[in-house]
């Protein structure tokens, strides 16, 4: 894969068919905290609603097509000094490398624009070893396994939990 | 004090939880005016009667589960239990304090186990009781790892305590972990 091909922006509207391409597939969707999308109304509806207004949400690009999403959101108040972060990537891209490429360019881009934010973390399925292996070889580290955490599409799971501090390096 | 033999830690010091109420406000300064107490709290030491009240009357009465730790009708540190919202509504946080001259008896394990074998049955949507202490305060690590809670990471720069972003090292106990014998 050749990385320059890959690039983050802010998502637009007119990324509502590529976005409904990855956000209509619920292998895509498994582990995120939101429904998948299935017309490209609800995309639309999506992007303007929720993507552009996000702390920080981006578009992962494929030669400038939109393929998945990276997106931190800061704590409140006594905590606004971590962060979470998710992400998703389509299918057929799986992989390939892209999200890790990306997570890399995304990281120093989030702790320029948000001085205030020390920690990074991210919660994990354990079945979820795709992303497992993203979070390691972008340098994240691993912290612990909590057990019941929190509740999702139906159930309440287990999580790994992750963290890149700002000062920790890529790997 | 001298009548603090082991003989006595073993006979049951009438070690109770209640309700909080105005009239603990001396008791209460006892443990919050006392910074080795206050050293891995969130909060700061407090400096007046005025702002005790507050907190009581503010938020310690009005929370969902905070109770007084009583030690021969005396009240010498609190705990509680703050609920989540939404989805994470299956998980709770623990929390205590106790006054100095109490540490190391063993009362915070056993009003540990007291909540822990109550919270559970009185909320039964809660799964998970968790707690995150200070990775310096081995104190309280202790006092959870005897309560039977499992250590599960130590989160680093999770929280900022008195300005300073801290390693936290968070404990859990689920519903499906408890003994009935606690």
């Amino acid at each position: 894969m050749d990385s320059s091909r890959i690039s983050l922006r802010p998502f637009e509207l007119s990324d509502a068919d590529d976005f409904l391409t990855w956000a209509r597939d619920d292998k895509v969707t498994r582990y995120l905290r939101w429904e998948t999308i299935t017309s490209k109304e609800e995309a639309l509806m999506h992007i303007q609603q929720v993507a552009i207004p996000h702390p920080w949400r981006r578009s992962i690009c494929l030669d400038d097509r939109s393929v998945g999403y990276i997106s931190v959101r800061p704590e409140s108040g006594n905590d606004r000094h971590r962060a979470h972060i998710g992400y998703a990537i389509g299918s057929d891209h799986w992989g390939l490398g892209i999200v890790t490429v990306a997570m890399k360019m995304a990281i120093p881009s989030v702790f320029e624009k948000f001085p205030f934010i020390v920690r990074l973390e991210a919660l994990v399925e354990e079945e979820n070893v795709g992303s497992q292996r993203v979070l390691e070889k972008v340098g994240f580290v691993k912290e612990g396994f909590l057990r019941k955490y929190g509740f999702n599409k139906g159930e309440i799971r287990d999580m790994l939990i992750y963290s890149f501090l700002r000062t920790d390096k890529i790997a | 004090m001298a009548e603090n033999t082991t003989e006595n830690h073993k006979r049951s010091s009438k070690i109770s939880l209640r309700p909080i109420q105005l009239s603990h406000i001396d008791d209460f300064m006892v443990w919050a005016t006392d910074d080795r107490v206050s050293q891995y709290c969130i909060w700061d030491t407090y400096t007046s009667k005025v702002q005790a009240l507050d907190f009581i009357k503010n938020n310690a009465m009005p929370h969902p589960w905070f109770r007084v730790i009583c030690v021969e009708n005396r009240a010498v540190g609190s705990i509680s239990v703050s609920p989540n919202s939404g989805n994470d509504s299956c998980r709770g946080e623990l929390g205590y304090v106790l006054a100095y001259e109490h540490w190391g008896k063993g009362v915070a394990t056993k009003v540990v186990k007291m909540v822990v074998s109550s919270i559970f049955r009185e909320w039964p949507h809660l799964e998970r009781l968790e707690a995150y202490v200070d990775a310096n305060n081995k104190g309280s690590q202790r006092v959870l790892e005897k309560a039977g809670f499992i250590r599960e990471a130590v989160l680093r720069k999770h929280r900022i305590i008195k300005g300073i972003s801290r390693d936290m090292v968070v404990f859990s106990i689920l519903s499906s972990d408890q003994h009935l014998d606690s």
